[in-house]
């Protein structure tokens, strides 16, 4: 294993004067892939409770009507 | 062998095939990640022209190397569904466009960014960047194309034609620098041939973030097609039972 390259956390920062580049850099890249892994596990949660709701809803109709058939009766 | 392909062109078998193999892909990816940028950012000797600006290497590449061969795999999804009409690979093949066209924006931005303090410019129409730029706008125009239909069937097809005309800027893309030496450099031997510039110090930590990002885009695309079977089967039993299970629990 190779030793770390900076003196100080100031140093490590400060990335040799190219720190704006560097960060810059780094931070565009892991806000993109942070993105690529919150986005589809909202969407998971999403279609879940939509398909939940949905079957609820379905149900819910489904009774009703057979209610109202048994009225008519 | 085969059969365990041919069961993941169905939607359930994929979806019960993944379930607990995506949580060890990603605890491989965050590991292999972690390891890759703490030591490229801070025990990789630094360049000895460039100093520590070079470190950006350890995303751009990888990045570069994904977004072309991410388009390789949804270009083969999309002709998979355009010649058997198996829709797991439609939905693979729309899941890989959005981690794909993020690569290619990623690549384009760390270049652009890393750059300016080594040719001067954050962007220049050399061939290598131009050709990646088109590479960019394919990505983003399957995605809008997809997405303009009203009907599922549609969209695919459409975006699987316009993924496979893509095709074209595939070689260029990846040639660029050999074929026209514009100002982009050829790739340099990150993969540590005897004779290469880079000793090992440098393109360790590559290997570590190049593997890390291949885990991710795995990861992702098969995050996403997950849900995307959740949705195009959703009339199916298995499904609604696991709605009803899933969303209890939560």
């Amino acid at each position: 294993m190779p030793d770390i390259q900076f003196d100080s956390l100031g140093d490590f920062l400060n990335m040799g004067g190219y720190a704006f580049y560097v960060w810059t850099a780094y931070l565009f890249t892991l806000v993109v892939l942070a993105l690529n892994l919150l986005l589809p596990l909202r969407d998971r949660k999403r279609v879940l409770k939509l398909l939940k709701v949905r079957m609820q809803r379905d149900a819910a109709q489904s009774g009703q009507s057979g209610l109202k058939e048994g009225v008519e009766e | 062998m085969l059969q365990w392909l041919y069961k993941l062109g169905s939607p359930r078998h994929f979806y019960d095939m993944t379930t607990t193999f995506v949580r060890w892909l990603a605890i491989v990816t965050f590991v292999l990640l972690g390891i890759g940028l703490v030591w490229g950012l801070m025990f990789a000797p630094p360049d000895y022209q460039m100093g520590d600006n070079f470190r950006i290497i350890y995303i751009h590449v990888p990045s570069a190397v994904g977004m072309i061969w991410i388009y390789a795999m949804m270009a083969t999804m999309a002709a998979m569904h355009m010649i058997w009409n198996i829709k797991v690979a439609d939905m693979v093949a729309k899941s890989s466009a959005v981690i794909g066209a993020s690569f290619a924006a990623v690549c384009l931005v760390t270049g652009a960014i890393w750059g300016k303090p080594t040719w001067g410019t954050y962007w220049i129409w050399d061939a290598k960047l131009t050709s990646a730029l088109i590479m960019f706008f394919v990505y983003v125009g399957v995605i809008a194309l997809r997405s303009a239909f009203d009907s599922e069937t549609s969209g695919s097809k459409a975006a699987s034609v316009l993924t496979l005309v893509g095709v074209v800027n595939l070689p260029i893309v990846y040639y660029a620098a050999e074929w026209w030496q514009t100002l982009h450099q050829p790739s340099s031997d990150l993969g540590g041939r005897a004779d290469g510039a880079n000793p090992p110090e440098i393109w360790i930590p590559a290997l570590f973030t190049g593997f890390g990002l291949i885990g991710l885009v795995f990861l992702v695309v098969i995050m996403r097609t997950r849900n995307e079977i959740l949705w195009r089967e959703r009339r199916a039993s298995w499904v609604q039972e696991l709605a009803v299970r899933e969303v209890s629990h939560a």
